[in-house]
């Protein structure tokens, strides 16, 4: 599953748009929108909110290490070298509060720059910055990585920022904001995709046996060592390029009434294994 | 993924982490200069960034990044009882590096750290300040290339050259340097010096191919072997980890013949033999990591909280090997556990 998480509905709508995503009337607490893979959630602005949102929707959604979450919003940039509505992949995030800096792994947007983004809880002016550094400015990115890195790979969050103004974030065009996010829509495609592929690998290929095995020790009464020595056995099986279903399903019709009768069919599993 | 950049022969590094305190080592201005092209974030604590939670050993391994850092003490550790001290009591390890180019199915590293990426001390002068300090007591043997392999890295970091001349002037220190590379630049551009062992880490060719991804052949190491020896360097080879099992038996009476077609036995210092083994809780955590690998599903005997094939079975096996390689060695020049 791919999360996205964004502050404002304008930031929101070319995605809700692109990836046809429709409104999760099941849910109250958050605009929510979703297809078979794509669940978005608008936080509102601040990194408080951006935190309880993404928590939300990983713990709503059941999140697997292996999901992907991406926030995706504006930012202001420090510098002039940039241009307005060009995309920024973050790959260290300050919290201006804490001090305390966030690394999340970038292994996506080969053409994208990469850079640091400072983590402000108030809107921030060219006035009011004073260092000299060539960085970049958001409300909301502490936030997810200090909710994302309890949940998925460190790989798995993506903070992208595109840049909507020069530290000047005052009467910004709510169109020309909406055709920055639409003018990336290419390359959120391709990160998403990149991700995607990445995580590939990780899949568990054991899967089907897993559940057979949970099954089996459920009917069977096994106990929690058991069930661990039997999945072992279960995987060193298919290793070797045997066919561990089949011979779970031969147990599966048995019945077993006491400790010792279950034993007793455990030592003929772990055997039919080997 | 490739490693080595396009338009060059340089291992590449996507994203390059340095330390605050590290900038201004020089060291880290060669890497700077170097890898112009990589991204570069400043961090202030190598750990802020190595030990972060939910790190995925695997992924990371396939996208390393180069993590430059200032060491705090200890700069050398006392040697572990599952290495070998090849009859040194003074037995120590440094490591200079953390984490490995290479990516073998076996490595206790996997569940030694939480990160795959490569951490790269700069401050060298205070490895070398306590290196001497403790040679200045007593006469030691000094591994020098574990938890990493420094030939491997010599054309990204040359640890080797900055040691080169600190070393020769230390012969009370005996300095192994372990390695599966086939990098052959640092036995042609430098002397060989009494007190610095070359061990070359070698194993059947069917062994690299099962366990031991990114690394060089047989035959390109057994080249590296002959460059060092015909440079006049000590070598020794260490055939560990060896493995037991119905697959892999048949492989090392022809590997062992092989290597003594290829290598003349007078040439070499001595020979290092260990079994696969590990510590327990590496394990655990390893076996959580490589849940596809077979080498972590199969039961192993627990002794001392290291996990490793019986003792008998391990008997039975050196003994049949030892047949093999005493037939060119002498068995007081092969060590083992």
């Amino acid at each position: 599953m791919v999360f996205i998480v964004t502050a404002l509905m304008l930031e929101a709508a070319p995605l809700i748009e692109h990836y046809k995503l429709k409104k999760d009337m099941n849910i109250n607490n958050y605009p929510v929108y979703k297809n078979d893979d794509i669940t978005l959630i608008v936080s509102g602005i601040g990194k408080i909110k951006s935190a309880m949102a993404a928590v939300y929707i990983l713990s709503t959604f059941k999140c697997k290490k292996e999901d992907i979450l991406i926030n995706i919003g504006f930012c202001g940039a420090t510098s002039f070298k940039y241009n307005l509505g060009e995309p920024i992949i973050i790959n260290k995030v300050k919290d201006m509060d804490t001090g305390r800096d966030y690394y999340p792994d970038v292994y996506c947007g080969k053409n994208i720059k990469k850079g640091t983004l400072y983590c402000s809880s108030k809107p921030m002016f060219k006035e009011d910055y004073i260092d000299n550094n060539d960085t970049f400015i958001d409300m909301e990115s502490s936030g997810i990585m200090e909710a994302s890195q309890k949940f998925l790979y460190a790989h798995n969050t993506v903070i992208l920022k595109i840049i909507s103004d020069f530290l000047n974030p005052e009467d910004l065009d709510k169109e020309i904001l909406k055709s920055y996010i639409k003018r990336n829509l290419t390359s959120i495609d391709e990160i998403i995709d990149e991700l995607k592929n990445l995580n590939h690998s990780l899949r568990n290929p054991f899967e089907d046996e897993e559940k057979a095995v949970n099954i089996l020790c459920e009917k069977l009464n096994f106990t929690e060592a058991m069930k661990k020595m039997l999945f072992k056995e279960v995987r060193k099986s298919k290793l070797k390029g045997l066919e561990p279903l089949s011979i779970l399903n031969e147990f599966c019709n048995i019945e077993v009434k006491i400790k010792k009768e279950g034993k007793r069919v455990f030592e003929q599993i772990i055997e039919r294994l080997k | 993924m490739s490693r080595l950049s396009k338009d060059s022969n340089k291992y590449f590094f996507d994203s390059i982490y340095i330390e605050e305190d590290a900038l201004n080592y020089p060291i880290t201005k060669n890497i700077i200069e170097k890898y112009n092209a990589s991204n570069f974030i400043v961090i202030k604590h190598y750990k802020d960034v190595f030990n972060r939670l939910n790190q995925n050993f695997s992924v990371q391994k396939q996208n390393q990044s180069l993590i430059l850092a200032v060491k705090n003490k200890p700069f050398i550790y006392r040697g572990p009882d599952v290495c070998q001290n090849f009859g040194y009591s003074n037995f120590y390890y440094t490591s200079f590096l953390l984490n490995c180019i290479f990516d073998c199915e076996y490595c206790y590293l996997q569940g030694m750290y939480p990160s795959s990426n490569i951490v790269a001390f700069v401050n060298i002068e205070d490895f070398k300040s306590e290196i001497k300090h403790t040679v200045s007591k007593e006469t030691a043997f000094l591994a020098a290339s574990y938890d990493t392999d420094l030939i491997a890295f010599h054309s990204i970091i040359p640890y080797m050259d900055y040691f080169y001349d600190f070393f020769k002037d230390l012969p009370n220190l005996l300095v192994e340097v372990r390695t599966k590379s086939a990098n052959d630049i640092f036995y042609k551009t430098h002397k060989p010096i009494d007190n610095i062992i070359i061990a070359f880490t070698l194993s059947p060719h069917e062994i690299i191919k099962k366990y031991e991804k990114h690394t060089p052949s047989l035959d390109v190491r057994i080249k590296a072997v002959k460059a060092a020896i015909s440079r006049g360097f000590k070598v020794r080879i260490c055939l560990d980890p060896i493995f037991i099992g119905d697959d892999v038996d048949s492989f090392y009476e022809p590997f062992y013949n092989y290597l003594f077609s290829q290598i003349n036995p007078d040439d070499i210092l001595d020979i290092g033999y260990g079994f696969f083994r590990m510590s327990k809780d590496f394990f655990k955590r390893i076996e959580k990591i490589r849940f596809d690998s077979l080498l972590f599903c199969e039961n192993y005997s627990l002794k001392d909280d290291v996990l490793s094939y019986p003792d008998n079975l391990q008997e039975k096996i050196m003994e049949k090997h030892y047949k093999i390689l005493t037939k060119y060695v002498d068995r007081n020049k092969i060590f083992s556990l």
